[in-house]
């Protein structure tokens, strides 16, 4: 089984990096001649292109409210990269489903078929209230779930009709030229028994956390069972934080400067690389991998780390 | 004073010429030969290429030939602008994207995220022409079931929205159809500026909203005495609702060196149009006023083309050849920049312009038209003569 591996945009992280606004008024002795026309587009622009330069299968973008929309930074920066595949992020509160399918369409169509959707794990109440979204706390699974037959409703048929509790449509449906495109791949996350039950129902990929192994374990063999039971086969993902260096000291030095997480990926190449294939032997497909500064350690990763997990999941293939 | 010249990027694929129906850019037709984006290689394959090629080559044009960006029109089967914005924003440097789009179908607080996002990724070039009439079975397709007035009541509260958490912090606000509470963008994004916003529609309803929220009033050309007072009702309504409005009218072009093969392209056009098509015409049912108010105007009667020409340089068929409104102006450059220059004089503060096909008539009217704006055309023309 061959894995896909994306590498991990954050539009939040390292706010001050490329945003020239951000970094106050320079006292410094050199002349800086940057403007506020450079900004962070131009920066992730550069990380996409370093994670296709490094043979990364796509990049993943995060929603974060506080920061550029997934959306429209994963179509800014697409002609940039042609060929990777662009995973964006954004909540179920974005508005109407058959809208939402109708871009989704047209970034399909015109990006050529590279885009994939991840519905944001819910806000809290406060946050909602802050956002707009007037959906209470228990009925949010089944919103996503709404959501979610809707676009693939107006994608998949048409016409199309429904009238549920979030949306309505009649005589819905995409026709030539706007049908000929598959459907994003969708990704749906959580670790709570009714966001795994979700998923058993509606996602292409669950994108499990960073955790340990054996509790990985379990809640793959609770996802597996789900949708064994609603006849559907729903891929394992993971959003995997990682710091690798040529050495293991290097790595755990590093590791505490930039405060990674518990559940990080920290060690040498080698190390790393075994880690990672032996997830990929639990049965994780897609790797969302990440790091605190994106660009440099996408070419660690994308340079040192893939070509390693490649050659063992090569063995592995051979050996089963 | 001057006057903003937008361009039209076709969203429905584009014809190669004004004179025959097909779309032969954009695979709204079947790829074969001679149609491009996507085209044929040497080998007879799909070539790879995507319509927002050729999209990026209009756009490119426009921006080049002095317009100041492009209205990107929205319907069930165009593709969405709110995508080939973001996509086309790197390519490009001052061209101005105008998204046409129905507030209703996002959430305010998350399009005015977007919007900002977009304003930073094209360093302010967003635009906004706000479609709230539209209607009809349309609108369930969308998925919205709102009413008519309703929905311009949900547009006025959506823009209420839009600004309010963009310009405000702690932004609270209790509406009929949305509700926020302590709301607002991070500074980061709240720093952009609001996109401007353009309205369309008729109806008071839609007057109502537009005194409230819009900076430019836009209308399809109607003849200049109608559209004359039309504009002067919108600026005297919204002034005494307390707003301020620009006008702006959307209008196509077929200009030439001379007026003869102006007409000679409208006539080729039209006697390409089968008599079943033209008794048809384009278009479905809808409760737009503005709509309705053109198809007072279809020429289904027509047999000849000179039977639509309601005034000088003015014909009635334009959405014969192509789908739209109907009225259009055709005319040698010089006329062309004559009625322009007449209607900027009945109170049109800028126009969205257009002509097929886009790409090569973005060029033709950017070069031979808008530079003999403001000087006098009508001189101009009695010296042709």
């Amino acid at each position: 089984m061959t894995i896909q591996t994306y590498w991990q945009i954050d539009v939040a992280a390292e706010p001050a990096r490329s945003e020239i606004s951000a970094r106050g008024t320079a006292h410094g002795l050199f002349r800086d001649v940057r403007t506020s026309a450079l900004n962070r587009y131009d920066y992730y622009a550069q990380i996409a292109q370093a994670a296709a330069q490094t043979a990364f299968d796509g990049v993943f973008l995060p929603h974060r409210r506080q920061s550029d929309d997934a959306a429209i930074v994963a179509a800014a920066i697409a002609r940039e990269v042609p060929r990777i595949d662009l995973i964006a992020e954004f909540p179920a509160s974005a508005g109407s489903a058959v809208y939402a399918a109708k871009q989704a369409v047209s970034f399909q169509r015109l990006a050529r078929e590279r885009l994939g959707w991840s519905i944001a794990p819910p806000l809290s109440a406060e946050e909602r209230v802050r956002d707009g979204d007037r959906v209470a706390d228990e009925d949010l699974i089944a919103r996503t779930e709404e959501f979610l037959t809707v676009a693939r409703g107006v994608h998949g048929e048409h016409p199309f009709s429904h009238a549920g509790r979030f949306f309505e449509v009649r005589g819905g449906g995409f026709e030539a030229p706007l049908n000929r495109v598959p459907f994003p791949r969708i990704f749906l996350q959580g670790e709570s028994e009714e966001a795994l039950a979700l998923s058993a129902r509606s996602a292409d990929v669950h994108l499990f956390a960073a955790q340990s192994f054996v509790s990985l374990r379990s809640q793959i063999e609770a996802l597996d069972a789900l949708a064994l039971r609603e006849g559907r086969t729903v891929d394992f993902g993971l959003a995997q934080p990682v710091l690798a260096r040529e050495d293991g000291d290097e790595a755990c030095r590093d590791a505490a400067r930039a405060a990674i997480g518990e559940f990080a990926l920290v060690g040498d190449y080698d190390d790393v690389a075994a880690r990672l294939a032996e997830l990929a032997r639990l049965g994780i497909r897609y790797f969302v991998l990440s790091a605190p500064s994106s660009l440099e350690e996408a070419y660690a990763v994308g340079q040192h780390i893939l070509p390693r997990v490649r050659v063992l999941s090569e063995q592995l293939r051979a050996a089963a | 004073m001057t006057i903003d010249f937008y361009w039209r990027l076709p969203t429905h694929g584009c014809h190669g010429s004004i004179r025959h129906g097909a779309y032969d850019r954009g695979d709204w037709s079947p790829l074969g030969p001679g149609n491009i984006a996507p085209g044929l290689d040497r080998n007879g394959e799909d070539d790879g290429f995507r319509y927002i090629d050729h999209l990026a080559e209009i756009a490119k044009a426009a921006e080049s030939a002095g317009f100041i960006g492009g209205l990107i029109p929205s319907f069930p089967n165009t593709d969405d602008p709110w995508v080939i914005s973001p996509l086309l924003a790197r390519d490009t440097k001052t061209f101005r994207f105008m998204i046409a789009f129905q507030p209703g179908f996002l959430n305010p607080v998350h399009a005015a995220r977007m919007s900002a996002s977009l304003q930073r990724a094209t360093g302010g070039r967003t635009v906004f022409n706000i479609i709230t009439g539209g209607g009809g079975p349309a609108q369930l397709w969308w998925g919205d079931s709102f009413s008519h007035d309703d929905r311009y009541g949900r547009t006025t509260e959506f823009l209420d929205v839009f600004k309010g958490v963009w310009k405000e912090t702690n932004f609270s606000y209790q509406g009929q159809f949305y509700q926020v509470e302590d709301g607002g963008l991070s500074p980061l994004l709240a720093r952009e500026e609001i996109p401007e916003i353009w309205f369309s529609g008729s109806s008071d309803a839609a007057l109502q909203s537009a005194s409230k929220h819009a900076d430019y009033y836009l209308s399809w050309l109607e003849p200049f005495d109608q559209l004359t007072d039309k504009f002067a009702r919108v600026k005297e309504r919204t002034a005494a609702l307390g707003g301020e409005q620009k006008c702006a009218v959307r209008v196509d072009l077929v200009a030439r060196p001379t007026e003869e093969e102006a007409w000679r392209d409208i006539r080729l056009g039209f006697e390409n149009v089968g008599d079943q098509r033209r008794r048809q015409g384009r278009g479905g049912a809808t409760d737009s006023v503005g709509a309705a108010r053109q198809q007072a105007l279809r020429p289904s009667e027509a047999t000849r083309y000179e039977d639509l020409i309601v005034a000088p340089n003015l014909w009635g068929g334009f959405n014969l050849l192509r789908g739209g409104p109907a009225l259009g102006i055709v005319g040698s450059y010089e006329q062309c920049a004559a009625r322009l220059d007449e209607l900027i004089a009945r109170g049109t503060d800028a126009f969205i312009l257009a002509g097929t096909p886009h790409l090569e008539e973005a060029y033709r009217v950017g070069e031979e038209v808008l530079p003999l704006l403001g000087r006098k055309a009508d001189l101009l023309l009695d010296a042709a003569e």
